[in-house]
């Protein structure tokens, strides 16, 4: 019986219940948007990072810091027979070391970054280079990133010249010949980098054998005097702007949530105002207060209800759809974000079903707030309509 | 006189209107007997409506007792008396309190559905009780769609269906014109004697004052006589 006077209550209120329904249905599919937006986000940068630069974590030289490229010429060893026997799609050996290049007369501080040819554990545009062989002629080849172009003024064909130390600290000059501008999706492998063959920056810093640090797809154990950073540790930026993100959504979600369950709440109160008498009629039946008050948060459980009704109407199609389509993120081409392409949500079925439980939850905690008064109400001045004023 | 089904014992009900004290009922001590067809009458303030709803369970005096049928309704908690209620009472209002969303026959069959029936052992009841109040065809009219003598009927058929021992009628004939006022107040007393459920009105409308076999003035809270049909008076 409770539900059916909840149901009967409930579809009486008409336009208001149907915008109650609508702006929570709203709120919900506006919240799994969100969070599927973030999560495809999330989920290609990652994938992004791995593919280009991080694959399954680095075996890197104990002190290595990309961030002080001072000490990267000191901080650079043999490769371990033990990572030297991977195939190279398990393995992408990668040598650091700084250089000046001299583009138009300006001096513009580098990171050369060698890497082998034959690799295939990281994508990164880098053909360009392939079909130079080992011995290097008068001019060294190189590939730089769009960015790194844009901002050093270079093009495919310039050549220019670059500076560098060797092993023995003496400092050398040659004309490099950039044979690619490359497409590279991860900046932090674009701005201020130049790509050269392994090979090649090994044979000019005079470091045979040499690496910064060894990429590899999975973790082998530990290697003897290299230390392994996983990839946690070496998107630890990433992971940690994204978990920011993830904060920034959520105080967004529950600013949605509060006009949510205001509108429950302001629903509910004016339901008990306007239905004094009904109430009073009620109690004058014989109903339990208790009872009373369960019917009215029925009523917003119902909202509730309808609200994932409406949700599914309304977000499924919507979701499908904007899974054909994808966001545009290409102006993050300019920001730091390791992302460039269109973006597909990821819907994750648990934390959507966690996410709008905690909804439900919060409306049908707004509902029953404020008609729990009922329990104190006075049969004889509600009967008046006179028990809330 | 029949046997008691109500006993009130000097009952006083002092109400808090700002920081004064407004004295409602001022030791009122009577008894009314099973089947009794009788009113409180009076000026508006005399305390009738207080009266009833004491004696309904839906306040409680400040002094002295209200016993249904030797039970002290001051010893039972809300939820005791949401089941006396519900058990012993019909309520039948001035504004006629029909529930909205529901039918003439839904109405009807609330109080039962609420006392525990299923509505397919009821339904013949509600049925018959709607047919004695003369709205057989109006059984699936929701009160919006009903005049206000046909609210009322249905807030009589609703207030009879459960088989109560006591029928409370706050003013029950004063939003309906006279013609209206007699058909109900002789419905009524023809229900009166056929279920034999006590009623007491609350009224100051003389038309009903005609048809009770028992008037109790009130005045300033006080009963200033009590009048029986068969003659005995008694003044205070």
């Amino acid at each position: 019986m409770n539900w059916d006077i909840a149901n009967k209550n409930f579809y009486r209120q008409g336009l208001r219940a149907f915008l109650n329904v609508l702006v929570t249905a709203l709120s919900i599919i506006a919240l799994i948007f969100m969070l599927s937006l973030l999560n495809g986000f999330q989920a290609q940068a990652t994938r992004n990072l791995v593919s280009t630069d991080v694959g399954g974590g680095h075996y890197r030289v104990p002190g290595f810091d990309i961030l002080t490229p001072t000490e990267w010429e000191d901080f650079t060893m043999t490769v371990p027979e033990v990572l030297n026997g991977l195939t190279a799609k398990d393995k992408a050996e990668v040598l650091i070391q700084q250089g000046q290049l001299y583009p138009n007369r300006r001096l513009f501080p580098v990171q050369l970054r060698g890497i082998e040819m034959n690799q295939s554990l990281l994508h990164l545009p880098l053909a360009g280079l392939k079909s130079y062989d080992d011995k290097m002629g008068n001019m060294i080849p190189v590939v730089v990133g769009v960015k790194m172009a844009r901002k050093a003024h270079l093009k495919k064909g310039d050549t220019v010249v670059l500076k560098w130390r060797d092993k023995g600290g003496a400092v050398d000059a040659r004309d490099v010949l950039v044979v690619d501008v490359g497409d590279i999706v991860n900046p932090r492998i674009d701005n201020g980098v130049v790509w050269l063959r392994l090979d090649h920056l090994r044979s000019m810093t005079d470091r045979d054998k040499e690496v910064s640090w060894v990429a590899v797809r999975e973790y082998l154990g530990p290697v003897n005097g290299f230390e392994f950073q996983g990839i946690d540790l070496l998107m630890s930026d990433l992971l940690a702007l994204l978990r920011q993100d993830r904060i920034n959504s959520k105080i967004l979600w529950g600013i949605l949530m509060v006009l949510v369950c205001t509108s429950v709440f302001n629903t509910q109160i004016l339901n008990i105002f306007k239905r004094q008498k009904e109430i009073g009629t009620l109690m004058a039946l014989g109903m339990e207060p208790g009872r009373i008050v369960r019917i009215f948060t029925l009523e917003g459980v119902l909202a509730a209800l309808w609200a994932l009704v409406l949700t599914v109407f309304l977000g499924v199609p919507f979701f499908i759809w904007f899974q054909g389509v994808g966001f545009d993120v290409s102006h993050l081409s300019e920001a730091s974000f390791p992302i460039r392409e269109t973006i597909y949500p990821d819907y994750q079925p648990r934390e959507i079903l966690v996410s709008v439980s905690i909804v439900l939850a919060l409306i049908i905690a707004a509902a029953w707030v404020p008609v729990k008064k009922i329990i104190r109400l006075d049969p004889t001045l509600a009967l008046r309509g006179r028990a809330i004023t | 006189m029949s046997e008691t089904l109500i006993t009130l014992e000097r009952v006083c009900k002092l109400y808090q209107v700002g920081e004064e004290n407004f004295t409602a009922l001022n030791d009122v001590s009577l008894e009314v007997g099973k089947g009794a067809f009788m009113s409180f009458v009076g000026p508006s303030g005399s305390g009738k409506t207080t009266l009833l709803n004491l004696i309904g369970g839906l306040d409680r005096p400040t002094t002295g007792s209200v016993l249904f049928q030797g039970a002290n309704l001051e010893n039972m908690s809300r939820n005791q008396l949401a089941a006396y209620r519900r058990k012993n009472i019909g309520f039948i209002f001035q504004t006629y309190n029909l529930l909205p969303v529901y039918s003439v026959y839904e109405n009807v069959l609330f109080p039962l559905i609420l006392n525990g029936q299923k509505e397919n052992d009821v339904r013949t009841r509600v049925e018959e009780m709607v047919g004695k109040v003369g709205l057989r065809d109006q059984i699936n009219k929701k009160p919006a769609q009903l005049s206000g003598g046909q609210c009322q009927r249905v807030a009589i058929a609703r207030a009879l269906v459960k088989d109560p021992l006591l029928i409370l009628a706050d003013e029950p004939t004063a939003n309906l014109d006279s013609e209206n006022s007699r058909q109900i107040l002789e419905l009524m007393l023809e229900l009166n004697r056929e279920y034999k459920a006590a009623v007491i009105f609350s009224t100051h409308d003389e038309k009903v004052t005609r048809f009770v076999r028992r008037e109790v003035r009130l005045e300033d809270g006080k009963v200033s006589w009590d009048k029986r049909s068969d003659g005995t008076e008694v003044e205070s």
